[in-house]
Parts: C-alpha cells; structure tokens; sequence
C-alpha cells in the first residue's frame, strides 16, 4: 500500500479583501485571517479517501512556514491525515519562500519518508504559481498527473483525469508519482469536533530547511505588487434600444 | 453541576446508534450542532463521544459476561461511561468508572442513570499505582497520543505480569505499534458502523485485545 504525502499551505482566507501593502512589497497579511489554500484542502481529502479504500497506507501532511502553519497541519490531521511534518520557515526567509524552495523540500520528505505518492493543490490562492507540483516531481524525477479531476488506481499504478483547456485528458502514470489537485476532484469534508480533538493528539515532528539540506536563498526577485486596476463605474440604461446604440457607439458592436 | 447539566442535555442527544445498542447514551452525535462548530463550551470533550475502543471493550463483555463474573473492574478512562456501564449490565462484584476530567464523571453518571445501573465513579490517576482493590482492568481507545501510550503500556504490561486481566478496546491506532501488539492476545474483532467509519478515516474494524502476562 503506499504512502501518501500531502502538501498543505497556509494563505489568506479566500474570502478575505485583500490590500497591497503602501510600499507594493507584497500584501497585507498582518491581523488577516488565515486558512489552509482550498486546493490543499482538495489534496487532503484524495489522500484521506485512499486511504479509507485502502489504497493508502499512511497520509503524511507537510507545511513549509512560521509557527502558524501548525495550525495548518492541524486542520489537515483533523481531516484524517496520521502525522504532520512542520518545517519551520520564518522571517525574512519565509517572505521569500518560493515554489523551488517547496519542491525541494517535498523531494527531499518523499525519500526521506518513502512515500509512494505526493499530492499538492495545482496551485495556492495567494501567489498563484502553479509551479510546485512540477518541479517536484522534475526534481524526483517521477511522472505527475496534474491539474487531476479523478485519481484512480490501475495495475501498474494511477490513472489521472487531467482537466486542460480542450476538455478532459486521461493518463496512466507509474508510481511513485506527484499529483496535483484541481477544483473537481472532490469535496472535502468538514473537520468534525471528534476529529480536531483527535487532530491535537497526532504525532506532528518539526525539522528546518536546514536539517533537509536545502538552501533558501530567493531566485525570483518581487519587484512591485499592485492592486487591479479599479472597475469603471457602470451605468443603468432604460431599455434594450439605448444599451445597443451606446454599444455601437463605443464600437463593442 | 446543575449547570453542567444543563449544558450537557442542550448539546447532547439520546443514541443507540453504536455497537452496544442495548446502551441508551447522551452523546453529542452528528445531529448536534456541536458536532460541526469549533466553539465548544467544554475544553476537549472527549466523553462527549463513544470511540470505537470502547465500543469494542464493551461489546465483548456485554457478549461475554463469564469473563468479569465476581470480578473487580476498573474502566480507566471511562469517557461517556458506556464500558462500566456494559460491565454494570451484566453484572460483576465491583465496577469504577474512572477519568481524569471531572466533567467525563458528571456525563458518566448521567450515563448510567438512563440504563437504571449504579457505576462508581472517581478522577484519580492510577496510572504507574498498583491498583491493588481491582483484578481487571479496561481500557478504551487510550493509544491514540505517543507519549501517553508509552506510559500507559509499561504500566498496564507490569499489571499483567501482577496476574491482572488487562482489557484493550482499540481500533488500532499510532500508539498500538506492532512491538506491542506482539505482546497482545487478539479475543475479537466488530466491524464498525457506517457512521463510526467516516469519523474514523481509514479504520473499518475495531478489537479487543488482552495484554499477555
Ligand atoms: C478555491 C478557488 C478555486 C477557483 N477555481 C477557479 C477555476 O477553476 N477557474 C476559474 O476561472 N476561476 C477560479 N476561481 C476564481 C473564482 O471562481 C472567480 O473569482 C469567479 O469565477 C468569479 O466569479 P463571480 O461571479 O463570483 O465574481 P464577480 O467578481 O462577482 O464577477 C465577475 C464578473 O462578473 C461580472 N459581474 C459581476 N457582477 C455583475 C453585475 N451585477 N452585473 C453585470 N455583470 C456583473 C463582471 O464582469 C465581473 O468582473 C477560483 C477561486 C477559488 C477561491
Ligand atoms: C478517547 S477517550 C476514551 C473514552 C472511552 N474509554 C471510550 O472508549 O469511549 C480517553 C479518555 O481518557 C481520559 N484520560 C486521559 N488520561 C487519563 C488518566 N491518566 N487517567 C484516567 N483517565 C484519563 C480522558 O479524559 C478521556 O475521557
């Protein structure tokens, strides 16, 4: 049975306005509420769900970031991960955590772990790289299944339901392999009371970037965040005729 | 008390729907509102539910009533009270239910008020103590924390070598690792309710265990 590793990311709650910060070094993130990345929560819970079909042995969630991140994992141990690995990142460090820096902590995990499997969110709502799923399993050197809508087992590993631009693409992987979770592939569930008391008890082991060997110098450079542009204010036609002659006349038509 | 009490009738309510339906306990279940919110007005509830541990312990002496005859039982971590209560049922010289929360204790008596038993009940920790006024000892789902379940284990191990009955109700989690399950005489396995399954992720099956002398 394999060994499932998950990574989970904590980003600003979907819901939250956000506001970029006055000198557009990033965003405000101070006092914000914070939740796990909702694509995580979908790589979770395929994870969870393998295991109760038995197809998963263990699900190993893992969060790169400061203190809070704990949090994070505790959410995921409450949705039916076994243990939790932490790795601290914090400061100035964290500020420039980039997708690299992620896959090659995940790489190191899945041998360090023996895991079978590593599932990620396709990407986290916050930065929107869409990046760390692929340069894992580059780093690995094994074959990923991204953007996954359906993950199923097969004779000589997974078959992945991919969602790409024409529709639904359908591929066979080997494992080991990384997969990346797409919007479809599943609901997760809700943490429930007896869970999240459970969750507080599972084992959860903090290690550095350091102790896996992997530098966290920045290879991109943020130069300048801003805000979309701001939305015209529109205006109320009385009747069809008025909205088509005000489209021809600003040449939509 | 007579607010816990309260409390506890608001967020609880009457189920049968676990292993041992001859049981009628107040738990919170997934009808309860509690069971979904992350404002819980007690500090980690845990004999708000029955775990599949104990449900497993008191299934086997429900079915097995031979087994605590004339015996001396103690439940250590009672929780909602339900295995004291099975062990009531049917019947043994002495039954205690005992937990560390005094809350668990006023949910324990509330327990066993609806099944018409009497269980003893106290907070004491008798974890590392000889527990020289039992012979039989329960345990319910207690492996679930590392630490904890090393204590636990040495403890319950030289209890067993001290010719005491160790029951152990478990649906196999981290703490049971395969070291100890080596030292464990497997008397039954109960598949676990649909309901039971989902909270459990992954587990399908709990057991009674006893602990080898
Ligand atoms: C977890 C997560 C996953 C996501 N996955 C995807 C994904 O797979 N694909 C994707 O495309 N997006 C995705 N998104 C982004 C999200 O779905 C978009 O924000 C959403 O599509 C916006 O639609 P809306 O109608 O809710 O937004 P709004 O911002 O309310 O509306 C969007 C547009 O609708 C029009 N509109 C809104 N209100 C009015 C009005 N009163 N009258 C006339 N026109 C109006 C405007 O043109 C406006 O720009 C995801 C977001 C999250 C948090
Ligand atoms: C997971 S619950 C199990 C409850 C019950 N046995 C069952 O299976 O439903 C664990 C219980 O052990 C109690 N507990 C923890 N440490 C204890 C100790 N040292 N002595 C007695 N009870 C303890 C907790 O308060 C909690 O009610």
């Amino acid at each position: 049975m394999a060994r499932v590793l998950v990574g989970v990311k904590r980003v600003i709650d979907y819901a939250v306005k956000i506001r970029v910060k006055p000198d557009k070094s990033g965003v405000v993130t101070d006092g914000v509420k914070h939740s796990m990345n909702p694509f995580d929560e979908i790589a979770v819970e395929e994870a969870v769900r393998m295991k109760e079909k038995k197809l998963a042995s263990e699900v190993i969630a893992v969060s790169c970031g400061p203190t809070q991140a704990q949090e994070t994992l505790r959410t995921a141990l409450a949705m039916g991960a076994d243990r939790a690995i932490h790795v601290e990142v914090a400061g100035p460090e964290y500020e420039t955590l980039q997708p690299l820096h992620v896959a090659k902590i995940l790489a190191k995990l899945s041998q360090d772990e023996k895991a079978d499997i590593v599932i990620v969110g396709k990407q986290a709502i916050d930065d929107d790289s869409n990046q760390t799923a692929q340069m894992t399993a580059a780093i690995l050197d094994w074959p990923q299944g991204t953007f996954a809508s359906k993950v199923e087992k097969s004779d000589s590993g997974l078959t992945v339901t991919r969602e790409i631009d024409g529709g639904l693409e359908v591929i066979k992987t080997k494992l080991p392999a990384v997969i990346s979770a797409d919007l479809r592939l599943n609901e997760p569930r809700y943490a429930t009371l007896p869970n999240i008391m459970k969750a507080k008890k599972k084992p959860m082991k903090k290690v550095s970037a350091k102790d896996l060997g992997v530098d966290l110098a920045p290879r991109i450079k943020i130069l300048s965040v801003e805000d979309p542009p701001v939305r015209q204010a529109g205006s109320i036609v009385p009747d069809v005729d008025t909205l088509v002659a005000k489209l021809k006349e600003g040449g939509h038509v | 008390m007579q607010n816990f009490k309260a409390l506890f009738l608001q967020h609880t309510s009457l189920t049968r729907n676990h292993l041992t339906p001859e049981i009628l306990l107040r738990l919170v279940t997934p009808s309860c509102p509690l069971w979904r919110s992350k404002d819980s007005p007690f500090e980690d509830p845990f004999w708000a539910f029955y775990w599949p541990g104990g449900q497993a312990t008191a299934r086997y002496i429900l079915d097995n009533p031979l087994i605590i005859k004339d015996r001396r039982v103690l439940d250590v971590g009672s929780g909602c009270g339900a295995t004291a209560i099975a062990a009531a049922l049917r019947g043994t010289k002495r039954v205690l239910a005992n937990d560390i929360d005094p809350v668990a204790v006023m949910a324990i008596k509330m327990n066993a008020e609806l099944n018409n038993v009497e269980v003893q009940t106290d907070t004491n920790n008798y974890i590392g103590t000889n527990c020289e006024e039992f012979d039989t000892i329960l345990i319910g789902d207690m492996f679930y924390d590392e630490d904890f379940g090393n204590m636990l284990f040495t403890w319950l191990r030289e209890l067993a070598s001290k010719d005491k009955m160790i029951l152990v109700g478990d649906p196999g989690r981290h703490g049971l690792t395969k070291k100890r399950l080596s030292q464990m005489t497997l008397l039954a396995q109960y598949k676990m309710s649909a309901e039971n399954c989902e909270e459990n992720n992954g587990f399908t099956h709990t057991s009674l265990w006893r602990i080898n002398k």
